[in-house]
């Protein structure tokens, strides 16, 4: 999943993106149309020019001699027309031309006209220059121009988007923040807001209806779980007892009395999933809340102690190197955890092996001796039993995780130097 | 001595009393919450073994029953809800001792033991077997008037046999009655084996009989 977007910012973006795209374009447009009726309007001009300066120099009815001064002084001395005389008549031809301009001492654009005029008979070659703006300070005005506009186009943009969807998505925000403070645990369905407009409406009872119906199954399955577990404590109760009994008879043989004790291990290993069922359901309704800060060696040390003689009797060399570290956690979910996580490790490692915990910058690992590595995929899954030389309740781990889940602690395994590893990240 | 046993489920009940009848134990049965009221306010008993759940009323109302009428009746909490909670209401209630199903018999007889141990003989509490004396208060043990050094498991499991004195005791209810919730986690109670080797190397070096005997496969039987 990449970066979070949020939906005004999101029904922004198209707009601003068109606007930009609608704006880069009509800078050569405007530009375009801009030369378009410069150009126009000067070879306008310039044709005007040509015609009143035949006219005039005709109407002046001048010798030849006084023609050609005259010509002659305006090719000198009037900017903007040189004069050539010319044998043979040419068509006209109007063009622009960016040349170095030694008046203006700069580089300078033209249009210019080439035409021909016609006076007492002779033919002269007239060109008539007009400085124009350059083309490019033309498109960097007109870019800047359209840039100021984008800006102001935006900042608009933001401000009505800010202003009018706020205010039309209100009811959906407010919507959001309900159903965010909604827990199942709490029993009740959120409250949400009024709304006028039909699909808040519709979407609110929508919502109200899926949360019904979640709190409904959520009850229903707490209920399920802990009554299925009681119910069997009786039949599981009945069975143990009469076991006991049965072991009191004085007639037992020895094959019947392997029977009764194979018996009492498959007792055992019912009564211990029931048990952790049962517990896996009250963690996971967050049936365990108060929190105290607990010193993880002295908890650590307490219960290795209870461990002690099964480490003794199975010749495994049990070391604990902890420093002082506190936690934050309800005191049974920790001794859960970590009950767990050292009966695993008793559970799977061979004789003469080593169980080892250490506590190393806010992790507690848990290293046992092993043959090979475990399937991490489906260590921490319930019942998915990694091996089947050893009867556990398939529990333990998924009860590990579902109380690292609930502090949101990592808990992680690798198998490493003939070790498998359990660690459990704070 | 008198025990009532207050459990709705008939089969459960049935063998509680089977089990205690032959520790000459009498038993008394209710299996709703009226006769258990019923029998709470006409008799007394040495031990009353409570069902919480009962068909017609909640358990916890028979220890206040008790307890407004100044009664001494031990009470053990057998329960099939096994949460903290429930076990401090219990005993805030003035139970003695809380029970979670399933439990073994044995461990039901020695909390009964426990407990009637501790009302009835408060001040001179000592257990005599043959030649051996505990003495419950200071947890001393003496063979032959000689003191035998046991550690804490050592002198559990013998207080533990003592009080199943000739029934065979399974390993899971021994291995649960030293290791507690933890027991049930595990199917190999070999540690058990070496606890048992222990005491019994300790008592008959101090020159008590071999009263406690292995019975193949399952489990241990003292005889007394």
């Amino acid at each position: 999943m990449g970066r979070m977007k949020k939906l005004l910012d999101q029904s922004l973006r198209p707009l601003v993106i068109y606007t930009l795209v609608v704006l880069i374009v009509s800078i050569p447009v405007y530009f375009l149309t801009i030369n378009w009726i410069w150009e126009n309007e000067l070879d306008k001009h310039h044709y005007a020019i040509r015609e009143k300066l035949e006219k005039r120099l005709t109407s002046l009815d001048l010798p030849d001699s006084a023609v050609n001064d005259m010509i002659t002084v305006l090719d000198k001395v009037q900017p903007g027309f040189s004069f050539n005389e010319a044998a043979a008549p040419s068509p006209d031809s109007t063009y622009t031309l960016i040349r170095f301009d030694t008046f203006m001492n700069d580089r300078e654009q033209f249009r210019c006209l080439m035409t021909d005029i016609q006076v007492n008979g002779t033919r002269f070659r007239v060109l008539i220059e007009t400085n124009m703006e350059e083309i490019d300070e033309t498109i960097l005005a007109i870019a800047a121009v359209t840039i100021f506009f984008f800006i102001l186009l935006l900042a608009g943009f933001v401000y009505l988007n800010r202003k009018t969807s706020l205010r039309v998505w209100r009811p959906f925000y407010e919507t959001l923040a309900s159903l965010q403070a909604f827990e199942l645990e709490g029993g009740k369905p959120a409250t949400l807001p009024d709304s006028q407009v039909t699909e808040f409406a519709d979407l609110n009872q929508g919502l109200d209806r899926l949360m019904e119906a979640s709190l409904a199954s959520y009850k229903q399955q707490k209920e399920f779980t802990e009554n299925a577990s009681h119910e069997l404590q009786t039949p599981l109760a009945i069975v143990k007892s009469k076991l006991d009994l049965l072991l009191q008879s004085r007639s037992l043989d020895q094959p019947q009395m392997q029977i009764l004790e194979d018996a009492y291990q498959a007792i055992n290993r019912v009564t211990r999933i029931n048990k952790n069922l049962l517990l896996l359901a009250k963690i996971e309704h967050a049936q365990f809340d108060g929190q105290q800060d607990i010193s993880l060696p002295t908890l650590l040390t307490a219960m290795s102690a209870q461990f002690a003689d099964r480490f003794e009797s199975s010749g495994i060399r049990y070391t604990q190197q902890v420093g002082e570290m506190t936690l934050q956690a309800n005191p049974m979910l920790l001794e859960i955890l970590l009950t767990n996580l050292l009966v695993n490790a008793l559970r799977y490692t061979p004789a003469g092996g080593s169980v080892s915990v250490r506590a190393d910058q806010g992790k507690l690992i848990f290293a046992n001796t092993g043959t090979s590595a475990l399937d991490e995929q489906n260590l921490f899954r319930r019942f998915a039993q990694a091996s089947s030389e050893h009867a556990g309740s398939g529990l333990g781990l998924a009860i590990a995780r579902e109380i690292c889940e609930r502090y949101s602690w990592q808990i992680t395994y690798e198998f490493d130097c003939g070790h498998h590893h359990f660690t459990v990240l704070f | 001595m008198k025990i009532l046993i207050i459990e709705d489920e008939p089969e459960l009940a049935a063998d509680i009393g089977a089990y205690l009848a032959a520790q000459d134990y009498l038993c008394e049965y209710a299996s709703t919450w009226a006769q258990a009221r019923e029998k709470v306010e006409l008799y007394r008993y040495e031990c009353i073994l409570l069902d919480l759940m009962l068909p017609g009323g909640d358990g916890l109302d028979i220890l206040n029953i008790l307890k407004e009428q100044g009664q001494q009746d031990g009470v053990i909490i057998i329960s099939a809800k096994n949460d903290y909670e429930n076990k401090i209401r219990g005993l805030h209630a003035g139970a003695d001792d809380y029970l979670a199903k399933p439990f073994h018999l044995p461990e039901l007889a020695a909390r009964i033991y426990s407990v009637i141990r501790r009302r009835s003989f408060a001040n001179q509490n000592n257990v005599l077997q043959n030649e051996l004396k505990v003495d419950l208060s200071s947890r001393v043990v003496t063979v032959h008037g000689a003191l035998v050094s046991l550690t804490r498991k050592e002198l559990d499991l013998l207080l533990f046999f003592i009080s199943n004195k000739n029934r065979v005791i399974g390993k899971s209810a021994l291995a649960e009655h030293l290791s507690g919730d933890i027991a049930d986690m595990f199917d190999n109670h070999d540690f058990v084996y070496a606890h048992v080797k222990n005491l019994k190397k300790k008592l008959s070096e101090a020159g008590y009989g071999n009263y406690l005997k292995t019975i193949y496969a399952t489990g241990y039987k003292w005889e007394g």
